[in-house]
């Protein structure tokens, strides 16, 4: 045994060994590089991304009922829900639906909180901003989902 | 006046230094400037790719088709920035430090054989001269860790210079055995030489390149100096002097813009100096491989066309990766440059290729090739070996190589000189 | 910041570990500052070195460049609230710490997840053990000088952070468990892509082996460097691969089993002489176990519930507990103090970076300067986790 290591350390065995692992990896198949923004990444359907607010198809109306449960879930208290209460059908009605993203940590109990479809956490990953303003977002810009700008060059 | 110059280039056996033909000697200088400054600029490009695919990511994409532009920016980048001298530095040692490390990278290169006539000038010490010259460059290292006034380049600039003079010392044992086995060419009458192209022509003599004679010693003699080599040009595994996850930073902290990229330019310079001396004494020098067992007009031409080969070869990748682009318009641009990059080297491939002009040139290529090896193989050492800690460096330099080196050229002297002590003994009885 | 070396007269030498009175503070000796900025990725830790030379004499750490009030956030947030706050300390190993507070505040309430829930949460808490381990390997393998192996392993966790992805909807900061089970059951394919992952990752770990744990420059490095043993461990606390590497067979998964690991079959691998290599086996071999278990637990993964009946308003009864896992990088425990509200009254994390990163100054007392960036590496400490 012990020939066999002073043969491996005279011939660098260990070395080599290193070099061969390497080298099998200049084979261009093992790149990994995404070429961002030619090639986007595959997304998860259960991503927690930007939220949105789902409308119901058929009349464009928001499914929200304002309920304030996800005010209530959210950790950073980030979520204004106006409403009223509509004095025919004495249910409440969402008047107004505010998001600060910027304290937003997308953990997800919001959307979990919810007692209908209406608020979920989107695939957007595109959220970077100029200016903290446009970070609030209302109802009008929940609803409208995602909005990535495509660049040409 | 053309004819004088021409004359010069059809009918010559000597390199122009020797001939005392200053026009051409002055050619030769800006030639071998200017190719070492391009390779320089490759050798750039080609780490950056190269340590990318090792480390299985794509390296510069953007700046030109696959980043061959990159090296353009960096520099236009590196001389567009602000030249900051520290407040307590020496200002005139702090500007010839990079002056002086360039200087001696540069001026090693006169003697370097790129074939039998293709050297600037063939001193009968180059071998000697090369050696001295790159010592020097030692002292530009130390001027720029002492002139930046501030103690973490000072202990950088000590360690790497202490670590470049303890390599040199078996760098020197080696150098010396493979000149020893210059001398046992049969008809020079146990005469070695130090001159490079000499060097070159005793293996082609002998029949053997150095690293294969008297085999394993030649080899073995060409592993430590493959080594040393390493610890010389302070690349990795030997590069604490430079690293970055250290403490100390290294000499060329300080410098920053235009000094920098000298510093840089130096560091390649002496890479390609330090692999055309390992070329030149064991891998032959511009010796195409195999001339005994594959010997013959056809073979001469097949390897002499090989290299052009090479290059048409290089040409066709450029014409395949322009075709696998991304058909965007915003890289319309960076598609046309590849198809005519593309072109370019496939015109010079057939050109170098051609016989008349491959028979002239092949000794250029084979001899840029074998460095080119090196260049791969610094590049390769770099993305997978851990650095060595500085006190195990010099416990390597001096306690491993230094006995091996010494014990080689011991036993190649005598296993070289048991020729004629057998016909001395024989003669004597 | 101060400088506390200087101008404290607190005994800096530590004659409690043996040593007789300060040396004189001559001009021979240097303070030398690591600051916060490191080339390092192990976070903003400041180390101020007093060396003679190339030695090290001394060191102390300061901290709090991180430090961001999570555990007085975890006294104005409600249990369920608090949970996403927990992944963002050991950020590296976000699933860990969330499998260590939702356990916490089950043993409190004495509610017990569902056996489907607890396999779950074995099977991807291991994952994520191979995960931070891989994190770890390459920014150590980055620290002693090989760049490559980051890449390799960076790339290979990718697989592992995709099924993260797939799962619970993030890579990083997961929220993977809540207080009484699973949120989400596994998705479609799960089973036969983490078993694609195992067989995948199995050949990529001989491979990290074959770069490192023969290659002379790596033995040379890491042998004899940083050696920390056993008593010496026990007596400041260290937990986790650094103790296990000192010869002492102790981990939480086997002693004080929780979730289903007292189901599953694995060992504890340890080391000899506690020096660097040792970590560095000892975690090698501790991936090889983890895919052992992640293969146990997908092949016997029962059905059933996920999720245990949990009251919508959480208010555990009074009382404190304190519980803890063994997460990637020793010891994590929570003491979480209730009085019956809605909100704990005190939420404390121990976190094992913080105890570990207390065994630096012995272990690195006599090495060189090259040294201490080596065993820094090898404790595998992550900031977060040490200023919360």
């Amino acid at each position: 045994m012990k020939v066999a290591t002073l043969l491996r350390k005279i011939f660098l065995i260990d070395l080599l060994k290193g070099l061969r692992v390497t080298f099998k990896y200049q084979h261009p198949k093992e790149i990994y590089t995404e070429q961002y923004p030619l090639e986007r990444p595959v997304i998860a359907e259960r991503y927690r991304g930007l939220p949105r607010m789902n409308v119901n198809p058929e009349t464009g109306e928001t499914l929200c009922i304002s309920c304030d449960l996800c005010a209530k879930a959210c950790p950073e208290h980030l979520i204004v829900v106006e409403s009223e209460r509509d004095p025919v059908t004495k249910r409440k009605v969402l008047k107004n639906y505010t998001f600060d993203v910027s304290r937003c940590m997308f953990c997800g109990l919001c959307e979990e909180a919810c007692s209908t479809d209406a608020l979920e956490l989107s695939q957007d990953y595109e959220i970077a901003l100029y200016g903290r303003e446009n970070l609030i977002l209302d109802l009008k810009r929940l609803e409208s989902g995602p909005d990535t700008t495509e660049y040409t060059r | 006046m053309f004819n004088q110059l021409t004359g010069y280039l059809s009918n010559t056996t000597q390199t122009p230094g020797e001939a005392a033909n200053y026009t051409w000697a002055l050619i030769y200088i800006l030639i071998v400037f200017a190719g070492v400054s391009g390779f320089v600029i490759l050798m750039n490009w080609g780490e950056r790719k190269l340590l990318a695919h090792f480390q299985i990511r794509l390296g510069p994409m953007r700046v030109g088709p696959h980043g061959l532009l990159q090296p353009i920016a960096d520099a236009v980048k590196l001389l567009t920035k602000e030249d900051i001298i520290p407040d307590g530095a020496d200002k005139t040692i702090f500007w010839m430090a990079p002056v002086w490390v360039v200087l001696t990278g540069f001026t090693t290169l006169i003697v370097v054989p790129f074939g039998p006539t293709h050297a600037v000038t063939d001193m009968n010490i180059g071998i000697l001269y090369m050696l001295g010259i790159s010592s020097l460059g030692v002292l530009g290292i130390i001027m720029a860790g002492w002139a930046s006034n501030s103690h973490y380049p000072l202990l950088g600039s000590l360690r790497s210079s202490a670590q470049m003079v303890s390599y040199e010392v078996a760098m020197g044992l080696a150098i010396v055995s493979a000149i020893m086995m210059t001398s046992f060419t049969a008809g020079w009458d146990g005469a070695g030489t130090l001159s490079m192209v000499k060097i070159v022509e005793a293996q082609k003599l002998q029949g053997t390149w150095f690293i294969f004679k008297f085999f394993p010693l030649g080899f073995i003699a060409f592993a430590i100096f493959a080594i040393a080599l390493i610890a010389e040009t302070n690349r990795a595994p030997f590069d604490l002097p430079e690293a970055e996850s250290e403490l100390v930073a290294g000499f060329h902290t300080e410098y920053s813009g235009l000094r920098w990229s000298l510093f840089m330019l130096a560091e390649y310079a002496g890479m390609f100096a330090v692999s055309s001396i390992a070329a030149t004494l064991w891998l032959g020098g511009w010796l195409r491989p195999f001339p005994n067992w594959l010997a013959g007009p056809t073979w001469d031409l097949a390897f002499a066309v090989f290299p052009g080969v090479l290059v048409i070869l290089v040409g066709v990748a450029a014409f395949y990766n322009a075709a696998k682009m991304p058909k965007l318009a915003a890289l319309k641009p960076q598609t046309i440059g590849l198809w005519v990059l593309g072109a370019i080297v496939l015109l010079l491939g057939v050109f170098l290729a051609s016989p008349p002009v491959a028979h002239r040139i092949s000794d250029i290529e084979w001899f840029v090739l074998k460095v080119g090896l090196f260049m791969y193989l610094y590049v390769w050492y770099r993305a997978t070996f851990p650095r060595y800690r500085f006190d195990q460096l010099m416990k390597v330099g001096w306690k491993v190589l230094l006995p091996i080196a010494l014990g080689v050229l011991i036993v190649t002297g005598i296993v070289g000189l048991t020729p004629d002590l057998a016909a001395w003994a024989k003669g004597a009885r | 910041m101060k400088d506390t070396m200087l101008e404290t007269n607190r005994d800096f030498y530590g004659e409690e570990w043996g040593e007789h009175g300060p040396t004189v503070l001559d001009a021979s000796e240097l303070i030398l500052n690591m600051g916060p900025q490191h080339p390092s990725t192990h976070g903003v830790l400041r180390v101020i070195l007093k060396l003679d030379g190339e030695k090290v004499l001394g060191t102390e750490c300061v901290i709090g460049y991180l430090h961001r009030g999570v555990e007085k956030i975890g006294e104005n947030r409600t249990y369920t609230q608090f949970a996403p706050y927990v992944d963002r300390m050991d950020y590296v190993a976000a699933v860990s710490n969330g499998l260590g507070y939702c356990q916490a505040v089950e043993t409190l309430i004495n509610v017990e997840a569902p056996p489907r829930a607890q396999y779950i949460r074995v099977i991807l808490a291991e994952l994520q053990r191979i995960a931070s381990h891989q994190v770890w390997l390459g920014t150590h393998a980055l620290d002693i000088g090989a760049m490559t192996p980051l890449f390799y392993t960076f790339r290979d966790r990718e697989e592992i952070l995709k099924v993260f992805e797939k799962y619970c909807g993030a890579r990083l900061t997961t929220h993977a468990f809540r207080i009484g089970g699973c949120q989400y059951d596994t998705y479609e394919g799960f089973e036969k892509e983490v078993k694609k992952l195992c067989d995948f990752m199995e050949p990529k770990f001989g491979e990290y082996e074959e770069l490192l744990t023969t290659n002379r420059i790596w033995v040379e490095r890491t042998k004899g460097v940083g050696i920390l043993n056993g008593d010496d461990c026990k007596a400041l606390g260290v937990t986790g691969p650094v103790l296990r590497a000192a010869g002492v067979k102790w981990d939480l998964r086997k002693a004080q089993p929780y979730a289903a690991y007292s189901k599953m079959d694995f060992e504890i691998p340890t080391g000899e002489n506690g020096d660097t290599y040792d970590r560095y086996m000892v975690r090698i071999k501790e991936l090889h176990q983890s895919l052992r278990i992640v293969r146990q637990a997908v092949d016997t993964l029962p059905d059933g519930p996920i999720m245990a009946k949990v009251p919508k308003v959480l208010k555990p009864p009074v009382g404190e507990i304190y519980h803890s896992i063994e997460a990637p990088k020793g010891e994590l425990g929570y003491f979480i103090v209730s009085d019956g509200s809605l909100q704990p009254y005190r939420m404390r994390i121990r976190p094992p970076s913080f105890v570990n990163l207390q065994a630096l100054d012995k272990m690195v007392r006599g090495m060189l300067v090259a040294d201490v960036v080596a065993v820094i590496g090898t404790l595998d400490i992550v900031l977060g986790e040490v200023d919360r």
